[in-house]
């Protein structure tokens, strides 16, 4: 369930329609966009397990919290070594060190990293994961910086094309039907992959708490 | 217990404020030509322009410089320009150049391409600007 919506995900964004002016390369466009907007959906439900975690107790919602931040955490990296590739094809550099965006996307990324490094500090469990918690929960602030600093500050990346205020406002992207099409549909299916994805990873953090919880579960094995 | 979320918390406060000061640090990313029309005579300290290139402006010298003119819309400038050249540089795009002035001319060895966000296939509909404008 998880590689059909990849693989066809990979198909889709290697014989979609590109950009005339910048060529093959903004074909990335269909990996780059979907993906970090996975990351800010797969944060934001981290925000809100982790949250419900502190207020219930409950370990299944730490579980989707931490699910949620490892495959944010993957399509993150993604998202930074497309756009690098791609900012090699039209900007002429993998990285512009000057760039608001640029830098706090990287900064996102060693933050979620640092929420699943935070867990690893002791074998006590319900400790870690009461304190990772508050990464969870703050970490969401970047979300809207991060999305904002096109606006904000002068940037070499472009703006937002579809979760812009005039795309919205206007109904009308700034961009050819069939990219838009390609792209909606790329989104789409990298959200089925970030639902498979993030399954897998609720299951084994799902068995961790429980041998964690009923450590004679572990011992009849 | 408390020592763990003190350190947490301060980690937080680091990550937002380092945040915001990288990108503030950077509010004036690049001069647009207005702007650097007021800095262009007072030094020769290398900043970065930012603006479009002017219509067949582009003139391939000798010794693999390239001078073109680029604007903002409203004030041109004359760049020379000696360094790599990214491919997608061409009539009408934006670009970032990092240099110097230097009597009205701006030196410059590091260009970067700003493409804007728009994305028009071959067989797609041509954008069109009124259109979305309504």
């Amino acid at each position: 369930m998880l590689y059909g919506p990849l693989l066809v995900w990979l198909l889709i964004s290697a014989l979609g329609p590109f950009d005339t002016v910048q060529g093959p390369s903004s074909k990335l466009l269909y990996v780059h966009v979907p993906t970090v907007w996975i990351a800010y959906l797969a944060y934001t439900l981290t925000f809100i397990y982790s949250l419900l975690y502190l207020i219930k107790k409950n370990p299944k919602y730490d579980s989707r919290a931490v699910a949620n931040a490892k495959s944010g955490v993957l399509f993150t990296g993604t998202t930074l070594i497309a756009g690098s590739v791609w900012g090699k094809f039209t900007w002429g550099t993998w990285w512009v060190w000057g760039d608001a965006r640029l830098n706090l996307t990287a900064i996102l990324l060693l933050v979620y990293l640092g929420y699943l490094a935070s867990r690893r500090f002791s074998d006590d469990i319900a400790k870690t994961a009461k304190n990772s918690s508050f990464i969870g929960i703050f970490g969401i602030i970047q979300i809207p910086i991060l999305h904002f600093s096109v606006i904000w500050w002068r940037s070499v990346h472009q703006q937002a094309s579809i979760l812009s205020q005039e795309t919205v406002s206007s109904g009308d992207a700034p961009m050819s039907p069939d990219i838009l099409t390609t792209l909606l549909i790329s989104v789409l299916l990298v959200t089925l992959v970030h639902v498979f994805l993030s399954k897998k990873y609720r299951i084994t953090a799902d068995q961790i708490w429980d041998d964690y919880l009923n450590p004679k579960s572990r011992a009849k094995i | 217990m408390k020592k763990n979320l003190f350190f947490i918390l301060i980690g937080i406060v680091i990550i937002v404020f380092a945040s915001i000061r990288i990108a503030s640090n950077n509010t004036i990313y690049y001069y647009t030509t207005t702007e650097a029309n007021y800095l262009s005579t007072s030094s020769n300290e290398r900043i970065k322009l930012g603006g479009f290139v002017v219509s067949n402006s582009v003139v391939k010298g000798d010794l693999g410089v390239t001078e073109f003119s680029i604007t903002d819309g409203n004030i041109i400038m004359e760049i020379s320009f000696d360094g790599f050249i990214p491919e997608l540089f061409q009539d009408e795009m934006g670009v970032i150049l990092d240099g110097y002035f230097n009597s009205g001319i701006f030196y410059s060895d590091d260009m970067l391409v700003k493409h804007d966000n728009e994305y028009i296939s071959e067989d797609g509909e041509v954008y069109n600007v009124e259109n979305y404008k309504e």
